[in-house]
């Protein structure tokens, strides 16, 4: 599995960003081979309208199987991302990167149920 | 540091008064931010210094070197907002009209044009009245509000509500249901809907509500000028029921939000001792609730 943690520093150490399009970072974790690549997120942080949706292609782009978050993304980059199969889990806004891969370890994230 | 967003989806609901007189309530211990930044006029009421001001760029606008141009008319052929007009022997932008959408300079076969940031406004921080921080934007004329300029506002209130160890901040949320609001509500801990009874403000109360459930923020409403009209407000409170809404507090109409205003203060500084009761014990529900 392939993971994206929406970040404020460029870490595994970092705090994660509430945010989701306007995230300053995005650490992406690849469980299979243990590699951490960052990914510098300024581009879509600073566009004036629709941060959500572009974030969603960088999803793509990046390969993410699971998205690790904290509010989740809006309805229109949550459409893209339901259509992807993405998987999102919520609520990690306030932890660790690493506490927040603990936690959806141990099933503690909340799921984000498409509807 | 817990974060509040005030919105109401519908305006004139009294979501800024209301905003306003949370921080002359809380006076130096928080910090407020104002995200409503299309008609920014909370600083009417807590008078900011505008002590500390940055210029703030967003989207582009087209330039023209009228060195290089060659006046083929080619960009002004493409452009679908009419905005490159041929005066006085030269084509130019109007910047007002221009979109940034970057058409002309892409047809511009001497590379004439050229697309620069737009300077969209400014944003500051500052003292209020009161002794308390407030970071606020000011837009230039016809520039627009974005989800970029409240992401940026809320992080540099943020930042200082951090440094100096403030247990809480108020953000005046942006209005509808669009980008910025969005981008208002994110990271919130604490969202509270100012509404009226009536129609439309039963419909947007509903229909921005929507967007908060969303992002799973705890929600609470306030009912102002709740005397108006005895059944909607009713459907108000079915509503807020069904939602599971905190039900913050119904304030009667009062003119003391417009007397106040004209007078430059906020609600709670005005001398009507019921209606500062009532927003005292509604910033105490809403902190009880964020436990801080």
């Amino acid at each position: 599995m392939t993971l994206a943690f929406t970040t404020k520093e460029p870490s595994w150490d970092s705090m994660m960003e509430a945010r989701f399009g306007r995230a300053e970072y995005v650490v992406v974790y690849d469980e299979q081979s243990a590699g951490i690549t960052i990914h510098n997120n300024a581009d879509i942080a600073n566009q004036e309208h629709g941060a959500g949706p572009k974030m969603a292609q960088a999803m793509a782009d990046l390969k993410a199987d699971v998205i690790i978050t904290g509010n989740g993304p809006g309805a229109n980059a949550l459409a893209v991302l339901e259509k992807m199969g993405t998987t999102i889990f919520v609520g990690a806004g306030e932890l660790t990167v690493s506490n927040a891969y603990k936690a959806y370890q141990e099933n503690r994230l909340e799921k984000l149920s498409s509807h | 540091m817990k974060e509040i967003v005030v919105i109401s989806g519908k305006g004139g609901t009294g979501k800024t008064s209301i905003t306003a007189a949370l921080a002359s309530l809380a006076q130096q211990s928080y910090i407020v931010v104002d995200c409503d930044v299309d008609a920014a006029d909370m600083h009417l009421l807590l008078q900011p210094d505008f002590a500390h001001k940055e210029d703030f760029y967003s989207g582009q606008v087209a330039k023209i070197d009228e060195m290089l141009c060659r006046n083929c008319g080619r960009c002004a052929d493409v452009c679908r907002f009419d905005a490159i007009d041929f005066k006085e022997g030269h084509y130019v932008i109007d910047e007002l009209s221009c979109e940034g959408c970057g058409y002309c300079a892409r047809v511009c076969r001497p590379s004439a044009i050229e697309m620069r940031e737009r300077l969209v406004g400014a944003w500051y921080t500052s003292k209020t009245k009161y002794g308390s921080d407030m970071v606020h934007a000011k837009l230039s004329i016809g520039a627009e509000n974005s989800g970029k300029l409240v992401a940026k506002v809320k992080k540099e209130g943020k930042a200082i509500a951090l440094a100096q160890h403030k247990s809480l901040m108020i953000v005046d949320g942006s209005p509808g249901i669009g980008c910025p609001v969005v981008s208002s509500l994110s990271g919130a801990n604490f969202v509270l809907l100012v509404t009226e009874p009536t129609l439309s403000g039963l419909h947007d109360l509903k229909r921005v509500y929507e967007v908060v459930k969303r992002f799973r923020i705890k929600a609470g409403c306030i009912i102002n000028k709740s005397d108006l009209n005895a059944t909607v407000c009713a459907q108000i409170e079915e509503f807020l029921e069904e939602e599971a809404i905190l039900h913050v507090k119904n304030i009667p109409y009062t003119k003391a939000f417009s007397h106040a205003m004209i007078q430059g203060q906020t609600v709670s500084e005005y001398t009507d001792p019921e209606l500062k009761r009532l927003l005292e014990e509604s910033f105490v529900t809403i902190k009880q609730t964020l436990g801080v």
